[in-house]
């Protein structure tokens, strides 16, 4: 009988040839991972810390960054400045998030991840050539260049001129932002991978004279250990913030009691007040511009106000009189401009000759430092030299070795995080000039940017997946947000100002478990694919598939734009069919 | 790979002739990995009747019974009733027919089917117009909307009817909108009039049509929420007829001019008369919470 | 068993004794006898069926074609509005190849509302692919109606069991109704040739594209030329277990008559009565009885009556501007043969008018005295002063 009585299946037609436009996977890079100093691949460490995958977040971030628990508490987080989610409601507690993870490793003991950028053959080839790396300074610069080098096959020895390795996270940030034995913990795993810290051995010129009998390259990120002077009278008189600091740290208490001047606007000066309080002093804070210009975090001001901090914003010290019985700080009143500053903050100028004086027991200066020694800068512009973003490699002509200057040295926001950065450029660097020669550096180093920005990728310079990542970076009007709907951000529990006033106890907690995955899960994961299926899902043409991952049957795809437009995050991109 | 909750297995084939972001194939898509295999489609004359493919082909992997355009409703009571008399009881029947062989030609049919209490899923997958013959208006195309038959300033001066009004006044078990820009509720609502055999089950299914509606192919989903947002469309059940369900609280609702302006099939539309249709949608929206408020479901889990 | 009953019963019980199992139906007088009985026969539990209780005759044949399609054995009935709605799904269910019987019971369409005999509905289906067969008596349908799920089954094609309104369907006589065993011999349980079924998904009636339309309706046509053979084979069967038989015609002393008598339903058997009057006077008429109009039986119309000088055929029905609609097909049926005898069209009895012995009589004579057929076809019995209000302009 012939009826129309069918069961041959339609997918004979190649519906394919309809299309004009091509869909495809795109996986972008988030704002964040672009503003990260060190480029951490945010969107996917939320997204798997969204899922309660917390070991490989965090194996996700030691890609990128040895320090969650450190930067998770100290970083500046220029990534949520930007975060798209900021748009929306209120950015990500991606810091916050950063350091549950930290420390969960730390409490559990993550082992550390191998091979680190997934790729087994890379691991081997990487097993033999292995060079020897010396490591002036065990900061976080020169901690992270013996992390990542050591990671890449090279051994390093650090040497460090204090009594412990760390640098500023060890004897510049007090105990209640950064608690010993986080910092510790994550060094020891640094140590573990067999790299070497010699302590009390500062790098000296003889050394340098001699290292190209030990050494095949020397990284020196030795940081600012010395204060800028004031420059006024009396200066003598002014205790050093950051020795200050350092001393506290040290468990020596140099304080007095009574009131205190702290002259500066930057994190330093707010460590030293902040420290001041928990020892019964009574900080000022003596500024030269206003509050909303002062570097330092902004938070961290709050806090300190919070504590109970003076703030004498737009003045600045001229002399300083008196002896032990009390010292009279003279004050220049000073005025705003219109002019500002390259970064951003307003220019002042003396206010006429309007003065006031301050009655204080102690003045401590923290108005920025420099290098302890001279020859510890890189010197300017000489043959040899390869600039990049964080750092200068010099093929060094009296050592006769290629030497990276690093950390606060080279880097161009000094910041922790930044000096991690150096530390990882450093690594890149002098890897593919053991392996390819210098002039490979650029090229090769450039592939790894993240982004637009400086931040440079170890997993792409392995090879790892992220290598696909297009460098674009994905706008708050290319998601999709009728998937997201408004969260409020979780907030970590915080000590009261009347407590923390008291001890060095750490002043901000940590999210609990189900706070994170709550606020991981408030993270758009712009750009990258988290399973989501909505591709799949909406196709009208049942053209994608899971075949190990999604795939578009092109044969059927009639480029209708769906999957792309429902992607929440922007992970596919429509393109014109070459005809 | 998958972290859905929702059924994964396809029981619609590539290679259908479906526009580029058709919504009504998006729509299938998801009904049949609700109801799976053991699913029978009666399907009169619409957009599906070439979706499905013409002979030899087909783009469904359940049996489709295609029929004349007035008869979805009865001829889905015959299917049922045979395989009733074969003793299969686990088939669902399911119709599954455009708005016009639902608000119009086959009106007859399914409210004789629906006061009968047939044991079926009824399905209409609403385009708000003709659009297999290109685009004519119904009864279902909204106010203010321009299509072949209501062109220039003739656009359509009347509502569009309220479709699950009227069966629910047929005290029908069960009756349910759905819209593909919420998969989660629409497959939900597929899986309980599954379950809810033995009497007439409605199932009003927003599709967005782009080649009628002069929108992009892309913005087929995307529209389709505006919609649920807008409350223009809004999601809700009925048991029994009398018991309603607010399923999506569109709170704070969008304005419907975000809806009506991205369409080209509204693009005349002033002021005045996005006003008019706001009072309209408002007004809907307002009885509607009435009713949810007079009985409401009792809480399910 | 012999009982006497209405035609409409004839036609129920005849649906009851082939173990229908869905059958659908909308009332329309004269039809409502039939779906009424088989109501009965479900809820009593006499037949283990279905009755889909629609709400037009277009759903009552779209639900036994739905029902059809799902494999069982299905049955409708309808008349005149009835018939005229269902007219698309007609042509669906013929399309569709389901074998689906129906009772349709001749009466005329409106306006004015008629509700009595006039065969001009049923005829107006004849393109739409069903068989058509026309009934002269109660026990006459109830064997129709058994036959016609043989003849609808064997040959993937619908059967319209067609009777006269009142005149049969109303008419109450005594019909022999066969034991349950006796029609289970005759009509086996149904074996479906098309049945939808989940673990073997396919698509029924879907878009057939120009290049595979044409080969489809052909193949229905085939179909159509097979059934006299089905027909037959039927007919053997049910003469085997129930010992009658009635032919696709039957010629009523045709033998040697001058004039043929053509018609179909009651007035055939007014006609018999009046051929036998004739021949006792000495006339050479005889009649044929036209039982099957779809497919037509030309060949078998040739060997009756090819050999008559004069055929006179009485519709009663009409096709505007044509004329009588069995006088046409007859026509159109010798024209073809070898021996063509003249064809002499009259219209009688439409809207339930009387065609008593002396219309038909009337007939006979008026073409024995005509040399050749009028060109129009003849009404006969107009009555000018039929009603006193309104007039002809
Ligand atoms: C009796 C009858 N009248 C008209 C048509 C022509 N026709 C086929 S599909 C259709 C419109 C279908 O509209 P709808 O039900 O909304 O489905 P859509 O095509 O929009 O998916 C029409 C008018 C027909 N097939 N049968
Ligand atoms: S949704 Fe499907 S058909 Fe549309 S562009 Fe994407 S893959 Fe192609
Ligand atoms: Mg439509």
């Amino acid at each position: 009988m012939r009826i129309s009585r069918s069961n041959v299946s339609t997918e004979i037609n190649k519906t394919g040839s309809w299309r004009f436009v091509r869909p495809g996977y795109d996986e972008k890079t988030a704002p964040c991972s672009n503003a990260c100093p060190v480029g951490q691949d945010i969107a996917r460490i939320e997204m798997l810390m969204g899922q309660g995958m917390f070991p490989a977040a965090w194996e996700t971030i030691l890609r990128e960054n040895p320090f969650p628990a450190v930067c998770g508490r100290v970083c500046f987080h220029p990534c949520e400045r930007v975060c798209n989610r900021g748009e929306m409601d209120s950015a990500v507690g991606i810091h916050h998030l950063e350091r549950f993870v930290g420390d969960l490793a730390i409490e559990r003991a993550y082992a550390l991840p191998h091979p680190f950028y997934g790729d087994e053959a890379e691991t081997d080839r990487r097993a033999t050539g292995g060079k020897t790396v010396a490591i002036g300074g065990a900061g976080p610069a020169g901690l992270a260049a013996a992390y990542f080098l050591a990671r890449l096959g090279h051994t390093c020895d650090i040497y460090e001129a204090d009594s412990e390795p760390g640098g500023v996270l060890r004897w510049g940030i007090p105990w209640y932002r950064l608690p010993e034995d986080v910092l510790k913990a994550e060094i020891s795993r640094i140590v573990d991978m067999g790299v070497k810290i010699y302590c009390q051995k500062p790098i000296t010129r003889d050394f340098m004279a001699r290292a190209r009998e030990q050494y095949d390259a020397v990284f020196l990120g030795c940081g600012y250990g010395r204060s800028l002077p004031l420059w006024i009278p009396g200066e003598e008189k002014v205790l050093n913030g950051l020795a200050y600091l350092h001393d506290i740290r040290g468990g020596d208490n140099t304080c007095t009691g009574g009131r205190a001047a702290v002259i500066g606007g930057g994190n330093t000066a707010i460590d030293v007040a902040r420290s001041l309080t928990r020892l019964g002093v009574e900080p000022i804070l003596v500024y030269r511009r206003r509050r909303q210009d002062m570097p330092a975090f902004d938070h961290e001001v709050e806090m300190a106000l919070a504590e109970g901090v003076q703030l004498m914003p737009l003045v600045a010290p001229v002399r300083i009189d008196g002896g032990d019985g009390g010292m009279v700080l003279t004050l220049q009143r000073m005025r705003t401009t219109r002019m500002e500053t390259a970064g951003g903050r307003c220019r002042v100028e003396p206010d006429g000759d309007r003065t006031e004086t301050l009655m204080v027991d102690q003045v401590y200066s923290a108005i920025g430092a420099e290098p302890g020694e001279n020859w510890l800068f890189p010197p300017e512009h000489q043959p040899g030299q390869l600039r990049m973003s964080h750092c200068i490699l010099w093929e060094h002509p009296d050592a006769r070795l290629p030497v990276v200057f690093g950390g606060d040295l080279t880097t161009p926001v000094k910041s922790v995080t930044d000096a991690v950065a150096s530390g990882k450029q450093a690594a890149m660097a002098l890897d593919t000039r053991f392996r390819h020669g210098g002039k490979a550096i650029p090229e090769r180093l450039g592939a790894c940017r993240v982004g637009d920005g400086t931040a440079l990728s170890m997993e792409i310079y392995l090879s790892g997946r992220r290598k696909t990542r297009n460098p674009a970076i994905v706008p708050f009007s290319a998601l999709n947000t009728d998937y997201f709907a408004p969260a409020e951000r979780q907030a970590p529990p915080v000590l009261s100002p009347e407590t923390r006033c008291g001890s060095f106890e750490e002043v901000e907690g940590a999210y609990g478990r189900d706070a994170a995955v709550q606020e991981a899960s408030r993270c758009f994961n712009c750009g990258i694919c988290n399973d989501c299926d909505n591709c799949r899902l909406f196709c009208p043409e049942v053209a994608i598939y899971i075949d190990g991952t999604r795939c578009i049957n092109l044969d059927y795809c009639k480029g209708c734009g769906i999957c792309v437009v429902e992607c929440p995050r922007n992970a596919m991109t429509l393109e014109e069919e070459a005809s | 790979m998958i972290h859905s909750p929702l059924p994964q297995t396809d029981y619609m084939a590539s290679g259908h002739v479906g526009c580029p972001g058709c919504g009504a194939t998006v729509a299938m898509k998801f009904a049949l990995r609700a109801l799976g295999e053991k699913t029978m489609l009666v399907i009169p004359a619409c957009c599906w009747a070439i979706i499905a493919g013409s002979h030899p082909q087909t783009s469904l992997k359940v049996p489709v019974l295609h029929t004349a355009f007035a008869t979805a409703g009865a001829a889905a009571s015959g299917l049922r009733a045979a395989l009733d008399m074969r003793g299969d009881t686990e088939t669902t029947v399911v119709a599954w027919a455009g708005d016009g062989g639902t608000f119009d030609i086959g009106f007859q049919a399914l409210s004789g089917a629906v006061e009968r209490n047939e044991d079926f899923i009824y399905v209409c997958y609403d385009n708000e117009a003709y659009m297999n013959t290109g685009v004519q208006r119904s009864s279902s195309t909204p106010f203010g909307t321009r299509t072949t038959t209501t062109p220039g300033t003739n656009w359509k001066h009347t509502r569009k009817k309220n479709i699950v009004e009227a069966f629910a006044a047929h005290r029908i078990p069960y009756a349910a909108t759905a819209s593909i820009a919420y998969p989660e509720d629409m497959i939900r609502k597929f899986q309980r009039a599954r379950e809810l055999k033995g009497g007439s089950r409605f199932l009003h299914v927003y599709a967005t049509c782009p080649t009628g509606w002069r929108v992009p192919s892309d913005q087929c989903i995307k529209i389709a929420r505006l919609a649920v947002k807008t409350r223009a469309f809004p999601l809700y059940e009925v048991t029994d007829g009398v018991r309603y369900t607010l399923n999506h609280d569109a709170e704070p609702p969008l304005p419907v001019r975000d809806y009506l302006s991205v369409q080209g099939r509204f693009k005349h539309l002033t002021d005045d008369d996005y006003g008019e249709i706001q009072a309209m949608v408002d007004e809907d929206w307002e009885l509607l919470k009435r009713k949810v408020a007079l009985a409401p479901e009792e809480a399910r889990a | 068993m012999k009982e006497v009953v209405e035609g409409s019963h004839a036609v129920s019980e005849a649906v009851r004794l082939a173990r229908v199992q869905v059958m659908s139906a909308y009332p329309i007088t004269p039809q409502t006898h039939i779906v009424e009985a088989l109501s009965e026969y479900c809820a009593d539990g006499r037949m283990a069926a279905r009755f889909i209780c629609v709400e037009s005759e277009h759903s009552a044949m779209a639900a036994v074609i739905g029902a059809a399609s799902g494999g069982v054995r299905t049955f409708t009935a309808t008349s005149s509005h009835g018939l005229a709605l269902m007219h698309e799904l007609l042509h669906w269910a013929s399309a569709a190849r389901l074998p689906i019987v129906m009772a349709e019971v001749n009466r005329a369409l409106g306006p004015g509302w008629n509700i009595w005999m006039d065969q001009t509905d049923s005829l107006a289906q004849r393109d739409t692919g069903w068989i058509q067969l026309y009934c002269e008596d109660g026990q006459e349908v109830l064997d129709t109606t058994l036959l016609a799920f043989r003849l609808a089954e064997s040959a993937s094609l619908p059967v319209m069991v067609v009777l006269d309104a009142f005149f049969l369907s109303h008419t109450y006589e005594p019909v022999d109704i066969p034991d349950q065993a006796s029609v289970d011999r005759f009509l086996p349980a149904f074996q479906p040739r098309i049945q939808l079924d989940t673990q073997d998904p396919f698509a029924l009636s879907q878009m057939a594209p120009p290049g595979c339309y044409m080969e489809m309706r052909h193949d229905i046509e085939a179909g159509m030329r097979r059934i006299p053979e089905h027909y037959t084979a039927a007919e053997e069967a049910f003469a085997s277990v129930f010992g009658r038989r009635y032919g696709m015609l039957e010629a009523y002393r045709c033998e040697d008559a001058d004039i043929i008598l053509a018609m179909a339903g009651t007035a055939v058997s007014t006609s018999r009565q009046v051929v036998d009057d004739l021949r006792e006077r000495g006339e050479k008429v005889g009649v044929l009885k036209l039982r099957m109009f779809r497919p037509f039986p030309a060949a078998l119309l040739a060997s009756l009556a090819g050999d008559a000088r004069k055929i006179a055929v009485l519709d009663r029905n009409f096709c505007f501007g044509v004329g009588g609609i069995f006088a046409q097909e007859i026509r159109a049926a010798l024209y073809l043969m070898d021996s063509r005898p003249p064809v002499y069209s009259y219209i009688a009895g439409l809207g339930g008018r009387d065609v008593t012995p002396e219309t038909i009589e009337e007939i006979y004579v008026r073409t024995k005295q005509s040399e050749r057929p009028a060109p129009e076809s003849v009404w006969i019995g107009l009555d000018p002063a039929a009603c006193p209000v309104c007039r002809t302009d």
